[in-house]
């Protein structure tokens, strides 16, 4: 019998009202790459919140090396030798590299004063030997997404674990980092490390795995060698029938300028350089431009400006023939919709019900508050339904569901009916997909498509390659703030973007 | 779940209510502890002198009489926990109450008592004096970032000093004690009209309209909060800040606005104190008056509802004058602070009881559901 | 002026205490707001042993320590409330430390009351303490200037804070669970226990700050008054001192010198004629943390998960 690194034999975890784990088995050979992949909510998250012992499966057993393991908290599991690179890093930002690495561990003298310089040499050593490349003294703040995430890998490294779980580790990199990372996975498969790649870019698991096990809507659907298989089945495994990668659209046929943008700068909240400097482009309608490029190079602020909810340090936007430079939020609105980044922080208020979050935009107009300053409760329910109905929202309990409540799909669902049906001019979408399944993303990008159709001018930002290619008429990649290229997706390949996005290409972008 | 059974436990307001009471029940007992260890003989008859307050009369009539003057001080408190409430809607913690309402004694009493002005005039500068005051913080919090409570606490002894400073001016202190001369005596146009209602009360002469006023701006902050475009956008702007700035209220705006509505609340309520005539300010006092804080208490054991409010206000101000009629030889009237503070500290663990019991009920529901599943054979989905 | 320098050291001592203390709830993730109640209940424990210890008893050492022990167990024991009730029931923690605040008055007063009432036989019924001979204990006098024993344990304190938040093992993951939690978690640090440790310890400085406090400049207090937002103060040097223990110190001297001020305006020619009421100087203190709050608030530095209770269920 093969030696498994990790085994986890029918596991079943139920919460109220879901079974999130149900009778799912994985098995992590010693030394291989062992990709899992799902969608969002197929129960992928939980299973390893079950490894790392947050949660108690009600069913099922877990074997660490051939042996029966009683996995109670994360510590049980490191001192397994299981270590983890989440998603979302865990790191101290004001915290130095080496801080974070040695934290939980530190090694210590016998009054327990922190002995650095002994972790700094261990740490330099590891550095040069995997190929990682950091700086021990930097703050968390001040690196790039890149060494943050070489830094938890090393976090693993110095804690000597064997068994290495990566979740969604490229969602934040380059093309060109991916590539790297990669490589990096490789070389510590190589040297006995097991390795399990959560994941559901097809791309990169036909790349770097050797086995793939497919989750679906909390159900094991199987494990494939990946020399055997092709991304075609993989996605049907994965989404339970044929997917087509491409989204359906008409060639667009743009038409006047709706929205022009010229010189643009925005202030940073965190550095002292700005966010946006100098950007120039212009939106037509019937056609949608995508701003593309790595998080944090100053799309957010990009977008902030444009809506208002950040003033411009210089420039102007013209919005259909007016400027609306320093237009409070509010006028912006009437010809803008803007399905913002953050839903939870920008989009809505979670603890009013959904009727009351579907008026957020509207609630002031005569329709809804009459001359006193009352709001027509009545006319607020009607159009809230109407909404519900027409958009497909599900909830709880209709209109007055309290919108914390709801389903991350459907809470997304719910902005993008308020938005669009407000019919505005130009729509603002930024990562509209993020965190959906493939049934919710059809759906939106459907919907954009349609606004597009519409003769309404679209200003996508997106971090996905697959949306920015699918989806948009004109490409325009950021870059550390600056509009550094910009593409047709016919013309483009995902390397040449990747280039771009990386700062390593540019090229002097006409206006 | 197909039919959605009654039940009152499920009903936010009854759940909110039953935290109150058991808040209630916990503080009074503690407290009845504490007097047992200071001296175990006449610590029931304590706390029953602390419950009973003017029920300890057997005359009816006077005890119309003391109801009346209850009801009196109950006002200003039911002021003071209105502002608390409405700036807690928008997210602020306003322990700065304490301060406008000090401003607001300070502002009307000068009106009152140096420029002799109508009580009407009296009220309107309270209320323009405390709502001075919450602008301050609020504007400090928008522009500045300070924290709400901070600015609150240094304003209130601020405004403490400037008080008695102000009210020690002649003409208006009384020269022969530390406290201000009367209003009835001095300038009887600044007292509230009492329009009969004193003949409720066994003619307590200290009861006037003010009773009404404090009930009335309770049910208008409650449509304020919860029926109007205004009170749509200041939970908005309290629940999240962001959302509102996404939307286009002007947040900024709403902040101070709310917290000058909160100053003009707590300074009022002053106003409905001193303007019946039933105490004077004492110009020595040495710590900020405890009516603002007793109105964060009210505030929070009333549910952070304006009618709840009321019961609660009260409540409060029920015990705190029934503190007085303990046994001073052995006891102190304090015993009703530290009563209506542990009520405070225990209405912080609401949140949590609330939660408890919501996970209580789902998990019945859903035993009931999983039972009926198996009976029908299928699983849950 | 060697009064002034004294009541400066003094006061800034109180503040620099307290606000340490703040800082360690605070970098553990919990606000303190409830320091002003610590305080009142530290100055009590402490004000009783000053009282009931004869001084005879082992003299000066004893009762210094005795004092500075009995506030800081019961100032600690006082945070207790709120590490509960914020850390196990996730409490709302400003509601909290307000109820604190009030609860630590109200129950000071009432004690000291009834202890008074008994011992007199009803005929006392202030809220008052007298420690003339203990406090004079706590006094070296050189020349004129007081030096008093509690300015020594202020300076210890801060080197102490800036050794335990910096250099050793407990500093850096209690440091963690107030930036972020989460991660502090996932290596295996209990955060619920570093939480509990950052607000006990603000508690024992919180309770040693109140005790000389209202030890500084008298020898009789009166527990009604509490000790009149001086736990505000600190917070607000706290939140000026950058929750950097040695910028705190150095915040702390700049409060101190104006609450000193208060005490001793009349001793200055210059003060005494410009003819202002004293009440602008009891006044100073406040106004002028307002302004520093204002001028440096914008940009804060505070611990990013303050306030938050941390549950393990959320990640």
């Amino acid at each position: 019998m093969e030696q498994y690194a990790v085994e986890m034999l029918h596991i079943t975890k139920r919460f109220p009202g879901i079974i999130a784990n149900d009778d799912i088995t994985l098995q992590l050979k010693k030394g291989e790459i062992h990709a899992l992949l799902g969608e969002n909510g197929a129960g992928k998250s939980t299973l390893m919140s079950v490894l790392f012992g947050l949660y108690t499966p009600e069913e099922g057993e877990i074997r660490i090396n051939g042996k029966n393991a009683k996995i109670k908290n994360p510590n049980d599991a490191n001192d397994l030798g299981i270590g983890m690179v989440h998603q979302h890093f865990k790191l101290v930002e004001c915290f130095t590299v080496l801080d974070n690495i040695i934290m939980g561990v530190e090694p210590v003298n016998r009054l327990t004063f922190l002995q650095k310089k002994q972790a700094r040499e261990k740490i330099m050593e590891m550095s040069k030997k995997w190929g990682l490349h950091v700086n021990p003294d930097a703050l968390i703040s001040d690196i790039t997404v890149g060494m943050q995430q070489r830094t938890e890998i090393l976090k693993m490294l110095y804690r000597e674990n064997d068994i290495l779980i990566f979740d969604e580790p490229t969602a934040v990199l380059t093309p060109q980092e991916i590539e790297e990372l990669m490589q990096i996975m490789k070389n510590l498969a190589a040297e006995g490390k097991s390795i399990l790649f959560i994941s559901h870019k097809l791309n990169e698991i036909m790349a770097v795995a050797d086995r793939c096990s497919v989750l679906r809507k909390g159900k094991y659907i199987g494990t494939v060698d990946i020399k055997d298989t092709t991304k075609a089945e993989l996605s049907r495994m994965m989404v339970g029938r044929d997917v087509k990668f491409a989204v359906d659209k008409e060639e667009s046929v743009p038409g006047e300028e709706i929205l022009r943008v010229e010189q643009m700068s925005v202030a940073s909240n965190e550095h002292s350089k700005d966010a946006v400097r100098n950007v120039s482009f212009s939106v037509r309608r019937g056609e949608i431009v995508c701003i593309a490029g790595i998080d944090g190079n100053g799309q957010s602020e990009l977008v902030y400006g444009i809506t208002g909810l950040a003033p411009l340090k210089s420039g102007s936007i013209t919005l259909c023939g007016q400027n609306i430079t320093k237009a409070p939020i509010r006028q912006r609105a009437g010809v803008m919709s803007h399905i913002p980044e953050d839903r939870h922080k920008h989009g809505l208020v979670l603890d009013y019900p959904l009727e009351d979050n579907m008026v957020l935009q509207r609630y002031f107009e005569p329709r809804f508050t009459n001359k006193m300053g009352f709001l027509k409760r009545r006319e607020i329910r009607a159009y809230a339904d109407k909404l519900i109905e027409q958009y497909d929202v599900r909830s709880g309990q209709g209109a007055i569901t309290i919108a914390r409540s709801m389903s991350g799909g459907n809470q997304q669902k719910a902005i993008i009916a308020r938005e669009i049906d407000k019919n505005p001019e130009l729509l603002v979408a930024v990562q509209p997909t993020r965190g959906l399944d493939v049934g919710a993303i059809e759906y939106i990008h459907k919907q954009i498509v349609a606004q597009r159709d519409a003769g309404k001018a679209v200003l996508l930002v997106s971090l996905e390659l697959d949306e920015v290619m699918n989806v948009s008429d004109r490409i325009l990649v950021m870059y550390e703030g600056e509009i550094v290229g910009e593409f047709d997706p016919k013309q483009v390949t995902v390397e040449e973007l990747g280039l771009y996005m990386a700062g390593a290409k540019r090229e002097a972008v006409k206006q | 779940m197909n039919k959605k059974r009654f039940s009152p436990l499920r009903n936010e307001g009854v759940q909110m209510l039953l935290a109150s009471l058991l808040c209630i029940l916990g503080g009074l007992l503690i407290g009845f502890v504490v007097l047992l260890i200071i001296e175990p003989s006449g610590a029931f008859e304590a706390i029953i002198a602390i419950l009973k307050n003017f029920f300890r009369f057997s005359r009816v009539n006077q005890r119309l009489k003391y109801l009346g003057q209850t009801l009196v001080r109950t006002a200003p408190l039911l002021m003071c926990s209105l502002s608390v409430l409405f700036a807690y809607k928008v997210g602020m913690f306003n322990i700065g109450a304490a301060g406008q309402y000090v401003a607001g004694a300070c502002a009307t009493l000068f009106c009152a008592l140096y420029l002799k002005m109508p009580w009407w005039a009296c009220m309107m500068a309270a209320m323009a004096a405390g709502a001075l005051l919450g602008a301050i913080s609020g504007a400090l919090k928008t522009f500045r970032n300070v924290n709400v409570v901070i600015s609150g606490i240094m304003l209130n002894w601020i405004m403490l000093y400037v008080t008695n400073t102000v009210l020690s001016l002649p003409g208006i202190k009384n020269p022969m004690s530390p406290y201000t001369i009367q209003i009835r005596g001095n300038s009887p146009t600044a007292l509230l009209p009492q329009m009969g209602l004193q003949k409720l009360f066994n003619n307590e002469k200290s009861v006037t309209i003010a009773i009404p006023i404090a009930i009335i701006m309770a049910i208008v902050v409650w449509v304020i909060l919860n029926k109007t475009k205004f009170g749509y956008e200041l939970k908005a702007t309290g629940y999240n800040y962001h959302a509102a700035k996404y939307c286009g209220m002007k947040e900024n705006r709403n902040i101070i606005l709310t917290m000058m509505i909160a100053g003009a609340l707590a300074g009022m309520g002053a106003s409905l104190l001193y303007l019946t005539g039933i105490e004077e300010w004492e110009t020595t006092i040495s710590s900020v008056p405890a009516m603002g804080f007793n109105g964060i208490a009210v505030a929070f054991l009333g549910g952070l509802s304006p009618i709840g409010s009321i019961l609660a206000a009260y409540f409060i101000q029920h015990i705190t004058l029934g503190g007085g009629n303990v046994d001073l030889s052995v006891y102190c009237a304090q015993i009703s602070s530290l009563i209506s503070s542990l009520i405070i500290f225990l209405c912080a663990f609401v949140g949590f009881f609330r939660l408890t019991m919501q996970n209580y009920l789902r998990k019945r529901d859903e035993a009931a559901a999983a039972k009926a599943q198996v009976k029908k054979g299928g699983r849950p989905s | 002026m060697i009064l002034l320098t004294q009541y400066t050291l003094l006061f800034a001592s109180v503040l620099m205490l307290v606000a340490l203390g703040g800082c360690f709830s605070e970098r553990s993730g919990v606000i303190n707001i409830g320091l002003e109640g610590i305080m009142v209940i530290g100055a009590l424990g402490g004000a009783l042993v000053m009282k009931f210890l004869p001084v005879e008893f082992g003299g000066a050492p004893v009762m210094v320590l005795a004092t500075l022990i009995a506030s800081a167990l019961s100032g600690m024991i006082f945070s207790l409330l709120l590490a509960v009730a914020a850390i196990n029931f996730k409490a709302d923690q400003t509601i909290t430390g307000t109820a604190m605040n009030m609860l630590a008055t109200a129950a000071a007063t009432v004690a000291v009351k009834a202890m008074n009432t008994a011992a007199s036989g009803g005929s006392d019924v202030s809220s008052d303490i007298i420690y003339t001979r203990a406090r004079d204990t706590f006094i070296v006098r050189f020349g004129t200037f007081e030096f008093n024993w509690f300015m020594l344990f202020a300076l210890i304190a801060l080197v102490l804070s800036y050794i335990i938040l910096y250099k050793l093992r407990f500093g850096l993951r209690l440091r963690a669970c107030g930036e972020h939690p989460q991660a502090a978690d996932s290596v295996g640090i209990n955060v619920y226990k570093m939480r509990y440790a950052g607000v006990l310890i603000s508690g024992i400085l919180g309770g040693i700050g109140g005790i000389v406090y209202i030890t500084a400049g008298v020898s009789s207090w009166k527990f009604e008054n509490g000790v009149a937002g001086f736990g505000f103060l600190a917070l607000a040097v706290m939140i000026f001192g950058q929750w950097k223990p040695l910028k705190i110190a150095l915040a702390a001297l700049l409060f101190g010198f104006f609450r000193a001020l208060g005490n001793v305006y009349t001793g200055f020619d210059i003060l005494k004629n410009l003819n202002l009421p004293s009440t602008v100087y009891n006044m100073l203190p406040y106004i002028i943390s307002l302004i520093v709050l204002a001028l440096t608030s914008k940009n804060s530095l505070a611990p990013k998960a303050e306030g938050i209770p941390y549950d393990k269920g959320s990640r």
